[in-house]
């Protein structure tokens, strides 16, 4: 983990996954890959802490996993996400919205 | 619902196993080395870069670890390893095992027997397609009506479906040269597709036939041997031919439920016949509509056919067809079976109880003897919630088990009951099938059951101090000796409570036996003659009928007198509620009173005393006013102290009888019930169904006579059914609540001494041989046997008396609602009953006593002190 980045919220991990995936199935590798790139480096997550995470979402039913073929052509687990999935990344993300408003409001004026 | 489906996956979980683990390490092992792969196309070295990849995933074994996590569910594994321990430690203690799965089984199988009677006597759903949407329809205050009303409203076409069925009728079934009388149903020809029953072997009776039949499973596997080629086969039923077109399951229940079952269903052809009306309701509607539909249908039918003393449209009733308790709608006899079987539940509870004291106590006392174990896994860190939980785990085995057992009994019970021909005059059949109820019912059990033996023994297991119980153990009786002694003093007194009220049962039921019921019952026959209706277009027909037949019972050698009569007591009632006034004086007195219509000699050949007046003669005939003849009871509440031959009776409705004699009291319904008033009318004064009963008096022995009356009849006409036995068996209703309480109630106080005495036995018996030791002491310094003796009976009996004193002021105090279940004049309070189950449970004390202390006075007094 370099130096200059950020440690995530909690909670927010669900939603980065909820979010990646929302484009469309990926393996777990891609997702961790994903976020790093599209926050220009900046989040990085302890990335072994990815498979918990995804694990749960499986348990609340908010992707499928499925075995499949990866770009460099190996085995590799595909997360998908179920429509209770995109209900849950709608709700989150609004909230998450609304969160971060509310912080900038207080920070700007204070 | 998103629970469910969670719990749902976790389960599937469970069910992957290890391929779940290793499809992890492999998609950990990708991630990995994907990233090494990048790193290293990013010209960093093959090894580095896969330590640089390693290190950014961080530790894989907690990774794993977390993963694995997400998916358990943490209770159900630690229960699982929970049971598991416990498993192992009890098949490590078989005798301790099996002395509690024996007490939890008659417990639990108690309850779970009672509760599959209960709810398949007093709730059963009728065999039909989605009961809910079935409603009972009664028109004008009377549950049953023609068959010309119920095409009216059938043509009206208001419900989804319109169907008619009559419980109660009769057929003659002529089979080779015999006829016997068969409990019929009869039905309208659509009552099976609008009910939707399912079948055995063929279809229901279709619409528009008239000549098929329906049999039930009693009559198919009792008359024709369970024969699967039976569709087709013709019988002769009242004398016309009827093809059979199905065979009902064995489990079949009829819309009235109670386990009331005919043997065959058949057609009604005429339209006088009387039949309940049932319909189906289409979707969405609801009681209230429907009830407001038929009142327009019966409006339009009173216009167009008026009934001349009622309307059909006021007192219209519209119910659910529940089935069972349901059926009679609210009033004392709902009452009385809800307070019976409530009742019976209640004391199949207590049963438990007493098993769960006894299971209780056996925990207790090895909780004491495992307080080693229990201390060093408390003082090697184990938590006290996961050790009570253990513990817990432990009752649940035991009571998982006993319930396992108690089913089989249920199920056992339930098949015996089944299979049983009850000796009553009306066709009940139980189904006593175990259903999701029962399985619910257990499951609860079980839960209360393991709490309540279980809780108590873990808790008292682990408060003790850890570092007390690790030094030798210094008391005599060991821990739990005082609560233990709780147990059994509390339990003695719920056992007497039980026991009490199973012995006033079965003393209820001799008294009921030996009570007279007025009647002469050991020099009377009662023979009956069902006719089919066909053959006797009109009275005078009949009435040479039952001319002939009397004439020819009279003749018989042996025969002192020979009577028809409308109704045989105790076997068929008629009550009427009413008030009445005498022509003395002008006020109406209200009377419930019961009713039937003899005819002459009949007061002599059944044996009850003419007391003012006379018999009816045979001119007592259609006469205004109508001759009656009235009982004792009856005499004293309207006429009081006046003598009522000559005077008149004017009922209520202004309906006149004349008074030509009172006879004596008897018994009308059951044995037990208190005198009820009665009124006898005279046997040809109206048109009366064709079903003949007669009495024949006779002046010795009933026996040798069954065979010459049944015959002399049978020569009359070989159409007509004739059953003939003596009165003395034909006691069927009289008795039955008698019998079915001191049947229930007994065997409940019979299985809760077997508990008590077991929970007494062992009780005491482990409390005796921790004393050992003293014992031991004792005699070593020079005690006597029989001192040694006096002190250890002490104990037991002061315990003893202590519960039994509890119990035996619990059971007076309780015992005395019952009072409305017993014949009157029967006391609750039975000094003999009390004594008895005093005397049994003293020497079962005794016996728990002394056989360890002897056992102890034998052991030489070194051994004892040395060891424990």
């Amino acid at each position: 983990m370099g130096h200059d980045s950020l440690q995530l919220l909690p909670g927010t991990l669900y939603l980065l996954i909820l979010r990646t995936l929302a484009a469309g199935p990926r393996h777990g590798y891609a997702i961790a890959r994903r976020i790093k790139e599209s926050s220009a480096e900046t989040l990085a997550i302890e990335e072994g802490s990815l498979y918990p995470a995804l694990n749960r979402m499986l348990v609340k039913g908010w992707v499928k996993a499925e075995w499949g073929v990866s770009e460099t052509n190996r085995k590799a687990r595909f997360y998908r996400l179920t429509s209770e999935g995109r209900k849950q990344l709608a709700s989150e993300a609004g909230e998450f919205d609304r969160l971060v408003n509310a912080i900038q409001m207080v920070m700007k004026t204070a | 619902m998103a629970y469910g489906k969670e719990l749902w996956r976790r389960l599937l979980y469970l069910a992957r196993g290890s391929r779940f683990h290793s499809e992890l390490q492999d998609e950990m092992q990708f991630h990995v080395e994907s990233r090494a792969e990048e790193l290293h196309r990013g010209e960093l070295p093959r090894a580095a870069a896969l330590a640089q990849a390693r290190r950014e995933f961080g530790p894989a074994a907690r990774a794993a670890e977390d993963t694995r996590g997400a998916w358990q569910i943490r209770w159900l594994e630690d229960l699982a390893s929970d049971v598991r321990y416990s498993a192992r430690a009890l098949r490590r203690n078989p005798g301790f095992a099996l002395a509690a799965v024996f007490c939890l089984a008659l417990g639990i199988g108690a309850n779970t027997t009672i509760f599959n009677l209960t709810t398949s006597f007093l709730f059963s759903l009728p065999s039909a397609r989605d009961p809910s949407s079935l409603i009972s329809i009664w028109e004008g205050g009377n549950s049953a009506a023609s068959i010309a009303d119920y095409k009216f409203l059938r043509d009206a076409h208001i419900f989804e479906g319109t169907a008619g069925l009559n419980l109660e009728s009769e057929v003659n079934w002529r089979n080779a040269d015999q006829t016997s009388r068969l409990y019929a149903g009869l039905v309208t020809d659509d009552y099976f597709s609008v009910l939707d029953v399912p079948f055995h072997l063929g279809r229901g009776i279709a619409p528009g036939e008239t000549a098929t039949a329906v049999l039930s499973d009693r009559l198919w596997r009792g008359r024709f041997g369970g024969d699967p080629s039976i569709l087709g086969r013709e019988l002769i039923l009242d004398g016309k031919l009827h093809t059979i077109v199905g065979v009902l399951p064995a489990n079949h229940r009829t819309v009235f439920g109670f386990g009331y079952s005919p043997d065959i269903y058949v057609p009604a052809v005429r339209d006088d016949q009387m039949v309940n009306f049932y319909a189906r309701m289409p979707v969405g509607m609801t009681i209230a509509v429907a009830r407001a539909r038929l009142e327009s249908v019966l409006q339009e039918l009173d216009r167009l056919h008026p009934k001349q003393s009622w309307k059909r449209t006021s007192q219209i009733q519209v119910t659910a067809v529940t089935g069972g308790i349901a059926s009679f709608g609210p009033g004392p006899l709902q009452q009385a079976l809800a307070a019976f079987f409530g009742l019976i539940l209640a004391v199949a509870a207590l049963v438990l109880l007493i098993a769960c004291t006894n299971v209780a106590s056996l925990l207790l006392a090895r909780a004491s003897s495992r307080s080693r174990e229990l201390a060093i896994r408390l003082s090697l860190g184990a938590g006290r919630l996961r050790l009570v939980r253990h513990l817990l785990a432990e009752s649940l085995v035991l009571t998982v088990l006993g319930a396992a057992t108690g089913l089989l009994i249920t199920f056992v019970c339930g098949r015996l009951l089944s299979s049983l021909t009850l000796p009553l005059p009306v066709p009940i059949q139980i189904v006593a099938e175990p259903d999701r109820r029962l399985l619910l019912y257990a499951i609860v059990l079980v839960m209360v059951s393991a709490l309540v033996s279980g809780l108590m023994p873990a808790l008292k297991a682990v408060r003790r101090d850890a570092n007390g119980l690790l030094k030798r153990e210094q008391g005599q009786t060991g821990g739990g000796g005082g609560l233990r002694s709780v147990l059994v003093a509390g339990q003695l007194a719920v056992s007497i409570v039980l026991l009490a009220t199973g012995f006033l049962f079965i003393h209820n039921l001799l008294r009921a036996t030996s009570i007279n019921p007025g009647f002469d019952l050991d020099h009377t026959i009662w023979t009956s003659m069902r006719l089919v209706p066909e053959r006797y277009p009109d009275q005078a027909t009949e009435r040479r009928l039952v001319d002939q037949a009397l004439e020819r019972l009279r003749s018989l050698p042996g025969v002192a007198a020979a009577a028809i009569t409308q109704r045989v007591p105790l076997n068929d009632s008629c009550g009427i509620v009413t008030a009445a006034r005498t022509d003395l004086a002008p006020q109406l007195v209200p009377i419930s009173y019961e009713c039937n219509a003899v005819g002459p000699d009949y007061f002599r050949a059944i044996g009850i005393p003419i007391l003012r007046g006379r018999e009816f003669a045979s001119q007592d005939g259609k006469g205004v006013p109508a001759a009656a003849i009235i009982n004792e009871t009856f005499a004293r509440i309207v006429f009081g102290n006046q003598d009522p031959v000559g005077h008149s009776v004017v009922m209520g409705g202004g309906f006149t009888m004349r008074v030509v004699g009172v006879a004596k009291d008897s018994k009308y319904i059951t044995l037990g019930e208190n005198q009820r008033p009665a009124l006898y009318e005279s046997y040809f004064a109206r048109d009366r169904p064709m079903n003949l009963q007669f009495i024949v008096r006779i002046a010795g022995p009933p026996a040798g006579l069954v065979k010459p009356v049944q015959d002399a009849l049978g020569q009359l006409d070989l159409t007509a059914a004739i059953e003939t036995k003596p009165m003395i068996r034909a006691l069927g209703l009289a008795l039955l609540p008698s019998q079915a309480g001191a049947a229930l109630l007994g065997a409940m106080g019979v299985l809760s001494l077997v508990l008590a005495a077991i929970g007494l036995y062992g009780g005491l018996l482990y409390t005796v041989s921790r004393r050992n030791r003293e014992i031991g002491v004792r005699v070593a310094l020079g005690a006597t046997p029989a001192q040694v003796l006096r002190v250890v009976c002490r104990h037991s009996l002061v315990l003893v008396g202590v519960g039994m004193t509890i119990g035996l002021a619990l059971a007076l105090l309780a015992t005395r609602p019952l009072a409305l279940f017993l014949v009157p004049g029967l006391r609750t309070y039975d000094p003999a009953a009390f004594l008895a189950v005093v005397g049994v449970l003293i020497g079962v004390a005794l016996l728990a006593t002394l056989v360890p202390a002897v056992r102890a006075l034998r052991v030489d007094p070194m051994t004892a002190l040395r060891c424990d």
